[in-house]
């Protein structure tokens, strides 16, 4: 049976009389975006915290716009990512001096879903490399610190804290991924695998999710062109959209040149029993002229046809 | 001789969060501003990685330090960040503060904190005038006395901060605010201490509120500290402010008219702003300072700018030049 719990991440673009804006931008807006997402067969949604205020505004609450999403076909908002990206005085997860103001500000986006059934509370663990370094076992134990006392605070609320590793992250390294979540607790701290992330910063997706199966609860499936060669994640400001050399690190599934072997992959999740959410993301699809529209159709069109055959052969060799 | 100086508001390039981060899309941005007949630059304060112009922290972490962003700006032919646009209700990622209120007095240090932090960078750029969002939404809170007092404190201290700066506070009042109802603005004008507050006029958001801007230039013309010439398409005359959320419900989503747009850049066509006539006002009351050019949000930004300095060159520049003379 195909699989059915795809999930779509956040990011789209519309244009409006006032330029290119989020799909927040009216009710309307949303209503074709959501439409689209809908007959594209999604049935999760995952979305931003600092959405949420916003949803409310737009439909009177967060509760109200995920039944808004239910009478279109879709199960539930599935994930909240959240982020501090930045290291600053007040905010960085590798300095425990910081970590009561996060935990707090944690508790205000936990508070903003209350009585939902978001399942991901999805983190980036570190801020970028550069802020970091040099990255020590001591900065990864104190940053598994923070996550850990975050991960049991969610698990009160249903939620299960989630790390999302960016190739520009203090915690890219294969070594560095298996040094952070040996001093997390499995308990409350779960794996959640981008695999343009990963493949980015020269680490096996395919691998990571085989080796931390049981901790991983979700998926970014997203595609990249390009390894990082040249340290590009060590760019100040900001390696993801201002390194000098790339403009563009992603792509939707299915395009010419993606180096992700999502095949591969799928037939690894199919064969471990994962039975979670997988989510389709393509940030900035807009560059060189591209539509989220269109960006989705092709990923939702390879899912449908390539993966949807690999899957059938998994499901088979399982079944035999 | 008078001394207006012309500028450019830089955010209709940046319609999300994710956009306008690199270097090469500033330059663009400057150099469309300048070539169109501008001298400086507004930015909106922003938090975060992406926003490298939102902040002093980000823009010395993408340009080396303050110096280095005015050397590019000027590379690019701008020569001044004229004023900065600084809403306290916007979350801070440097400070992983939440939305501050100048209505909460317990809020009041941290807003003077944030506002001394733009100041000081501002008088580095160039600058002279701090905008900030004078009250939150009318939909949001009544403008009682006791809710009018607190403004006029907070506003007060935050003034005096910046002034010891070189760098003036203008209350910038837009058409959801609450100073929008009955004589509210009227009452916290005369509240604040006039040598610390001022009043950054916005030719669309008082037209959108119904209220003529020429009007509140004569009535006020020694607290006039800035202005923003922006064009109104339409009039919020069934008093729509007032409903709840009304900033997606109204200012985005258009209202139960869905107006497609409420604002442009001054040139545009069906404009209801006579920029021309707030131009002979503001010279009438001895205006002297900065006038910022904004489309807010605009399809086409760089179209916006070209039709604002066609307007600037063609019809505003002239007027000023004979007023010019004459004296």
């Amino acid at each position: 049976m195909a699989w059915t719990k795809w999930s779509y991440m956040d990011h789209w673009v519309t244009e409006t009389p006032q330029g290119p804006q989020p799909p927040s931008f009216n009710r309307d807006h949303m209503d074709r975006y959501v439409k689209q997402l809908s007959a594209l067969g999604f049935r999760g949604f995952d979305t931003f915290f600092f959405y949420l205020p916003i949803l409310a505004g737009l439909y009177g609450s967060v509760k109200a716009f995920e039944e808004y999403l239910q009478d279109n076909g879709f199960d539930k908002i599935t994930g909240i990512f959240s982020a501090y990206p930045y290291a600053t005085e007040y905010t960085a997860p590798h300095v425990s001096e910081t970590h009561d103001r996060i935990v707090a500000d944690c508790q205000a986006t936990i508070r903003a879903v209350e009585g939902l059934s978001v399942e991901n509370f999805i983190v980036m663990p570190s801020t970028t490399y550069f802020q970091v370094e040099p990255v020590t076992d001591e900065k990864i134990k104190i940053m598994a610190d923070l996550w850990n006392r975050v991960g049991r605070l969610t698990l009160e609320h249903g939620m299960r804290t989630t790390c999302h590793f960016e190739f520009w992250g203090a915690i890219r390294t294969r070594e560095q991924l298996d040094l952070f979540f040996s001093y997390t607790d499995p308990q409350y701290v779960y794996f959640f695998c981008d695999t343009a992330q990963h493949t980015i910063a020269g680490v096996d997706p395919i691998q990571m999710f085989r080796d931390y199966r049981d901790r991983c609860t979700g998926f970014h499936f997203k595609d990249t062109h390009t390894v990082d060669t040249h340290e590009a994640y060590r760019t100040p400001p900001d390696p993801e959209l201002m390194a000098p050399q790339v403009t563009r690190w992603f792509h939707e599934m299915g395009t010419d040149g993606g180096l992700v072997d999502f095949p591969a992959l799928i037939r690894e999740i199919v064969t471990s029993g994962y039975d979670g959410w997988l989510t389709v993301e393509h940030d900035k699809a807009e560059l060189d002229g591209g539509s989220y529209a269109e960006a989705t159709c092709v990923a939702k069109w390879y899912i449908d046809n390539v993966l949807a055959e690999a899957q059938a052969l998994a499901d088979q060799g399982a079944a035999r | 001789m008078n001394g207006i100086r012309w500028g450019y508001a830089l955010n209709q390039w940046k319609p999300q969060f994710d956009d306008f981060v690199r270097r090469e899309d500033h330059e663009r941005a400057l150099k469309t501003i300048s070539i169109a007949g501008f001298d400086g630059v507004e930015l909106t304060a922003g938090t975060g990685r992406w926003e490298p112009l939102g902040n002093p922290q980000q823009v010395v972490a993408n340009f080396g330090s303050l110096e280095g962003f005015r050397e590019f700006m000027e590379s690019c032919g701008i020569s001044a960040v004229c004023s900065w646009f600084y809403d306290p209700q916007q979350r801070s990622m440097e400070h992983l503060t939440g939305p501050l209120s100048p209505l909460n007095p317990a809020d009041m240090d941290g807003i003077v904190a944030k506002a001394e932090w733009f100041a000081r960078a501002l008088a580095e750029l160039g600058g002279s005038v701090l905008l900030v969002r004078a009250a939150p939404s009318a939909w949001e809170v009544p403008p009682d006395d006791d809710a009018l007092n607190r403004l006029a404190e907070c506003w007060s201290r935050v003034g005096n901060a910046t002034m010891r700066y070189g760098v003036r506070t203008a209350l910038h009042v837009d058409f959801l605010s609450m100073l929008r109802r009955g004589d509210a603005l009227e009452v916290l004008l005369a509240l604040t201490d006039p040598s610390a507050v001022g009043l950054a006029l916005d030719t669309a958001e008082m037209t959108v509120s119904g209220i003529d801007p020429c009007a509140v230039i004569k009535r006020h013309p020694r607290r006039v500290w800035h202005v923003q010439f922006k064009d109104a398409l339409a009039v919020d005359d069934a008093e729509e402010y007032l409903q709840s959320h009304a900033e997606y419900a109204v200012r985005q989503r258009g209202g139960t008219r869905e107006i497609p747009r409420w604002f442009a850049e001054p040139g545009v066509d069906d404009g209801r702003v006579d920029f021309a006539a707030v131009t002979r006002v503001l010279l009438d009351a001895g205006y002297s300072g900065w006038i910022v050019f904004e489309s807010d949000q605009s399809p086409h930004p760089a179209t916006s700018a070209l039709h604002g300095g066609y307007l600037l060159q063609r019809e505003l520049r002239p007027i000023v030049a004979a007023e010019s003379v004459m004296s």
